[in-house]
């Protein structure tokens, strides 16, 4: 048994079959599935909770409605004021969703969505694509693209400046993207490779192979459970360093 | 292991078209009716505080009012109460110096009589012991003494009398 056969196989999405419109490979894979699986999920358990006056309804909603406030008074407020309520929709649903995906990922036989570079640099262009939407909504183009150095800087430093910030936009986006992947996608390695520590213990003989078990499979379980913690402190960085970008392109001062 | 670390644009892709979508669904079908509610419940409750603060504030005034009404009628009262006082003191000065004044003009004018009636006797007395000392004198006259010496003593008689009188009357 090869370890890295071992994590490519958990770790690396395989299309199911390919369906070419002009570059793009469209075909879906089992990532796909469970992303999508995780987006009905959290349509159906925050609309169920949001509409239906049912017990357990109210239940649900007493524990999301904090987060949702959370969202909407310590981290868009600070930051946009009285423009809150036109983003909080789409960071509620940015939070909910990876929360949604990086609980998914734990799930046995579910892939890890987010543990898959290629969903969080979407997520991140997204980003991007918020913080440039955003930028020219609130200041108008020209003074955006003005703003996008901040005030005070003598003009020989403009444009110096103006090329670092620029490169800096693309940078923030890349970190969001690159510190969700790695986030998620370490704790899947770890627990994996805490588990494989049996079978490479097994192949030495199968008494070391039985007596590493109960050590292994506790450190596993100890990742496991972390990695709920980090689930949601990853989509908390993600949905307030998303928030403090934007507002950084809203409020240049 | 490189497909680790290299994006795969298709399912990029899907996934930006998946989140999109999940954006729009949730804020139809979750973020609307959930901040809905917690916009009414957050009016609800600032309006039933303030209501209270209102009611709080307009009972506060109220109070203030009936205490300082209260002051007032206290002090009406007492102001009133120290006037009566007042009054009565001034009433019973004045009755006591009208008594004084009508007792010292009832003994003025009891002595005044007194001395009126005096006189009168004094002066009736007077006449009647002279016309009496006269008559006595006119008898012993016509007896013993000639014209010249009648006169002489009654003129002696009469300056005495009048020294008398003034004597008396002082």
């Amino acid at each position: 048994m090869n370890f890295e056969s071992v994590l490519s196989h958990h770790l690396i999405d395989r299309k199911l079959f390919t369906f070419m419109v002009g570059p793009l490979d469209l075909g879906l894979s089992p990532l796909i599935i469970t992303m999508w699986v995780a987006a009905v999920i959290a349509t159906a358990v925050l609309s169920f909770a949001a509409r239906s006056q049912s017990a357990p309804a109210r239940l649900t909603r007493g524990m999301i409605e904090p987060v949702a406030l959370f969202v909407r008074d310590d981290i868009l407020e600070p930051i946009f004021g009285h423009h809150a309520h036109y983003y909080l929709p789409y960071f509620l649903t940015l939070f909910f969703f990876l929360l949604t995906c990086n609980l998914l990922g734990l799930v046995p036989y579910a892939k890890g969505v987010t543990a898959n570079i290629a969903v969080t640099a979407s997520m991140a262009l997204c980003t991007f694509f918020l913080i440039q939407f955003a930028g020219i909504k609130e200041q108008g183009l020209g003074s955006y693209l003005i703003h996008i150095v901040p005030g005070g800087v003598p003009w020989w430093l403009w444009p110096l400046l103006f090329v670092i910030e620029f490169f800096g936009m693309f940078a923030k986006c890349i970190s969001l993207c690159i510190r969700l992947f790695a986030n998620m996608l370490a704790g899947h390695i770890v627990s994996l490779s805490f588990l494989f520590l049996i079978f490479i213990f097994a192949q030495m003989s199968k008494v070391l192979g039985f007596g590493v078990s109960p050590a292994a499979i506790g450190l596993a379980l100890f990742i496991y459970v972390m990695d709920v913690l980090v689930s949601f402190l990853q989509a908390y960085i993600f949905t307030f360093l998303t928030a403090l970008f934007v507002g950084g392109a809203v409020h240049p001062h | 292991m490189d497909k680790l670390i290299v994006p795969d644009t298709g399912l990029m892709f899907w996934t930006i078209v998946t989140f999109l979508c999940l954006v729009a669904i949730l804020k139809k079908a979750a973020w609307g009716p959930l901040l809905k509610a917690v916009d009414d419940r957050e009016y609800r409750l600032k309006s039933d505080r303030e209501a209270a603060e209102k009611a709080r504030a307009d009972a506060e005034r109220i109070q203030k009012e009936l205490e300082a009404q209260l002051a007032g009628v206290h002090a009406k009262s007492k102001e009133l109460l120290a006037a009566a006082v007042k009054d009565g003191e001034a009433l019973r000065a004045r009755l006591k110096a009208e008594a004084e004044s009508d007792a010292q003009a009832i003994k003025d004018k009891t002595s005044a009589d007194l001395v009126a009636e005096k006189n009168r006797l004094v002066g009736d007395l007077r006449r009647e012991v002279a016309s009496l000392s006269v008559m006595a004198a006119e008898k012993l006259m016509r007896q013993s003494v000639d014209e010249g010496v009648q006169k002489r003593v009654l003129d002696g008689f009469f300056a005495d009398l009048d020294t008398a009188k003034k004597a008396g009357r002082n």
